[in-house]
C-alpha cells in the first residue's frame, strides 16, 4: 500500500525533491554575517543562516499559501510566493542599511571583493580595521534578493506537491489538510536551509563570495536528504483519507 | 470582501505588525538576545563581569515561534473548547506565552550567570527580579500583536493555515526581522559606545563592552532606553512594511479577480525600488563617511 502511494504520487515526489534542492541553492544566495554582523565586524545581514533563509521563505509560504486558496495555477503560486518571499528580504536588508549608515556609522562595505561587480565601486578602502567589511552593498542586497526569491519558488512547489497528495487522498482541501501540509512544508523547509549552513560556516556575501561556489556539495546532500523527507511526508499525507 | 474592507483590515494588521517588531527588539534588548550577547557572554571571560541581563533563551526566530505558536494554541482552545471570544482568547493565549517565556529567560539567565561563576561574574538576584516582568510585558505586546494579525489573516482574511501555524510563520518572520535590523544597533553601537563612531568592532575588542551607564552601572533597562530610540522603531517599521506590503499587493490586485500576475509585477517593482534606495543611501554613506585608508598604488604611483 505505501508503494503504490508513493508510485502514484511520483510526480508530486520529484517536484518536492527540486523544491528542496532550490531551497538548499538559494540560502546559499542570502548575504549573512551572523554575530560578527551584528557588531559589524563582517558584511551582511546580522543574523544567522537558517533563520533568515527560513523567515523569507516561510513569509513566502504565506503568500503562495493564499493564492492556491483562490487560485490553481502553478507559475502564479510560485511567483507568488517567491514575491512574498523577495520582498521581506529586501525590507529586512533596507532596514539594516539604515541602520548600519545612520545607526552605527559604517558604509556598506565587502571585504571579499575588491571592486562591487555590479557597481564596480572600490570596497577594501572603505572597510574599518580589524573588520571583515560591514553592511549590505549593492551585490550582497541583489544576491539577498535572488536568494529569498528563489528559496521562496522552493517553499510554495513543496506545498503545492504536498496539496495535490492531500486532495487527491481526501479529495476535499480541508483545514486539516492545509494544515499538515503546511508542517511539513515548514519541516522540510527548515531541513534544507540547514544543510548548506555547513558549507557557509556563519558568514557568507553572497554570489561573489568564494565560499559560494561550494553549493553542488549542500544541493547534492539537500537532494539526498529531500527524497527521505518526501518519502515520510508524501506517505503520511497520502493515507489521510484512511487506509 | 469589499476592497475599502479589506484596506481597513490590512491598515490594522500593518499597525499591529508595527508594534510587534518595536516590542520584539526591545525585548531582546532588556534581556540581551540573539547575536549581540554574544558579546554579554564573552565579557566575563574577559575579565570584565557586567549586571546584563544575560537571557537568550534561543535564536530569536525559534523563541518569539514557540511564544508566538503557544499563545496561538491556547488562543484557539479557549476559542473552540471554552467559546471564550476572540479578544479575551488572544489576550489570554499572549499571556500564558508571555508566563512561558518568562520562565525561559529565568532559568537562562541564571543558567548563564552561575556558569561563569570561574570568571567571577556574580548572579544579580535584584536584575532578574526587575528585568523579567519587563521581559515578560514586552513578550506579551508581541505575542498578542502576533496572534492579532494572525487572527485577521486567517478569520477576515480567509488565509487557509490554522492559526497556530499563522503565529508560528509570523514569529519566525519577527524574529529574522528583529535580529537582522534593530539587533545590531544594541551590538554593534550600545555595547561598544565608548569606541569611536562608525569604525565597526575591531576584533581585538571583542568582549570589552560599556558597563558604565549614564547613571551608575549599565543594566539591560539602560539599553533599551537607548535602543528605544532607533533600534526598536525602525525593526517595527520593517515587520510593519513586510506585513503590509506582502498583502496589499493582493488586497490590491485581488487575484479572485483575474489580477495575480499583477500582484506579482507591483511585488517585484516594490523591490526594484528597495533595491534602488539601498543604493542612494550606499552612494550617500560613501560620500559622507569617505575611505577609511589611502589607496596604496595611488601614494606610490604619487612618490
Amino acid at each position: 500500500m505505501i508503494v503504490d502511494a508513493i508510485i502514484a504520487n511520483i510526480e508530486w515526489l520529484a517536484l518536492i525533491v527540486i523544491g528542496g534542492v532550490l531551497i538548499s541553492w538559494s540560502v546559499h544566495f542570502v548575504p549573512v554575517g551572523g554575530a560578527p554582523a551584528a557588531m559589524a565586524q563582517a558584511t551582511g545581514i546580522g543574523t544567522g543562516t537558517v533563520q533568515l533563509a527560513a523567515g523569507a521563505g516561510l513569509t513566502g509560504l504565506i503568500s503562495a499559501g493564499y493564492m492556491m486558496n483562490v487560485i490553481d495555477n502553478l507559475p502564479l503560486i510560485l511567483a507568488s510566493g517567491a514575491i512574498g518571499a523577495m520582498i521581506m528580504i529586501s525590507v529586512t536588508m533596507i532596514v539594516g542599511t539604515l541602520v548600519y549608515v545612520y545607526g552605527v556609522g559604517c558604509v556598506p562595505a565587502s571585504a571579499k571583493v575588491k571592486f562591487d561587480p555590479l557597481t564596480g565601486d572600490r570596497q577594501d578602502l572603505y572597510v574599518s580595521q580589524g573588520t571583515e567589511g560591514h553592511g549590505l552593498p549593492t551585490v550582497c542586497f541583489v544576491s539577498g534578493v535572488i536568494g529569498g526569491g528563489l528559496g521562496g519558488i522552493g517553499g510554495s512547489l513543496i506545498y503545492y506537491a504536498l496539496m495535490k497528495v492531500g486532495i487527491a487522498a481526501t479529495s476535499a482541501m480541508t483545514s486539516d489538510v492545509v494544515g499538515l501540509v503546511a508542517i511539513f512544508a515548514v519541516g522540510i523547509f527548515f531541513v534544507n536551509a540547514v544543510i548548506p549552513s555547513y558549507n557557509i560556516g556563519g558568514t557568507i556575501e553572497g554570489f561573489h563570495d568564494p565560499k559560494w561556489k561550494k553549493w553542488p556539495k549542500a544541493v547534492v546532500s539537500s537532494f539526498v536528504a529531500t527524497i527521505f523527507c518526501a518519502l515520510v511526508a508524501v506517505v503520511a499525507i497520502s493515507q489521510l483519507g484512511g487506509l | 470582501m469589499e476592497p475599502l474592507i479589506g484596506m481597513g483590515v490590512l491598515a490594522l494588521m500593518g499597525v499591529a505588525a508595527t508594534i510587534a517588531g518595536a516590542s520584539e527588539d526591545l525585548e531582546s534588548d532588556v534581556g540581551s538576545q540573539s547575536n549581540p550577547n554574544s558579546q554579554v557572554q564573552l565579557a566575563p571571560q574577559m575579565m570584565f563581569p557586567h549586571r546584563i541581563y544575560n537571557k537568550a533563551v534561543s535564536g530569536e526566530p525559534p523563541s518569539n515561534a514557540l511564544m508566538s505558536a503557544i499563545g496561538a494554541t491556547c488562543a484557539v482552545v479557549f476559542m473552540d473548547v471554552f467559546s471564550l471570544s476572540p479578544l479575551f482568547a488572544l489576550v489570554l493565549g499572549a499571556f500564558i506565552a508571555a508566563c512561558i517565556h518568562g520562565t525561559f529567560a529565568i532559568t537562562s539567565v541564571m543558567g548563564r550567570s552561575a556558569s561563569q561563576q570561574r570568571f567571577k561574574q556574580p548572579v544579580y538576584m535584584d536584575i532578574i527580579r526587575s528585568h523579567t516582568p519587563v521581559i515578560m510585558g514586552y513578550a506579551f505586546i508581541t505575542t498578542f500583536c502576533i496572534l492579532v494579525i494572525s487572527y485577521l489573516l486567517n478569520v477576515v482574511l480567509g488565509h487557509p493555515f490554522p492559526l497556530p501555524l499563522l503565529a508560528f510563520i509570523w514569529g519566525i518572520t519577527v524574529g529574522a526581522i528583529g535580529s537582522s535590523t534593530g539587533d545590531v544597533h544594541y551590538g554593534a553601537e550600545r555595547e561598544f559606545q565608548q569606541f569611536e563612531f562608525g569604525a565597526g568592532l575591531n576584533a581585538s575588542n571583542s568582549g570589552n563592552i560599556v558597563r558604565k551607564a549614564e547613571s551608575g552601572l549599565r543594566n539591560g533597562y539602560d539599553n533599551s532606553w537607548f535602543c528605544a530610540k532607533f533600534g526598536g522603531p525602525v525593526t517595527g517599521i520593517a515587520f510593519g512594511m513586510t506585513v503590509f506590503l506582502g498583502n496589499w499587493i493582493t488586497t490590491v490586485f485581488d487575484p479572485v479577480r483575474g489580477l495575480g500576475w499583477l500582484s506579482v509585477v507591483a511585488g517585484a517593482l516594490i523591490v526594484l525600488i528597495l533595491i534602488i534606495w539601498n543604493r542612494k543611501i550606499e552612494v550617500t554613506a560613501r560620500k559622507a563617511f569617505g575611505p577609511y585608508k589611502e589607496d596604496k598604488v595611488e601614494e606610490e604611483a604619487t612618490a
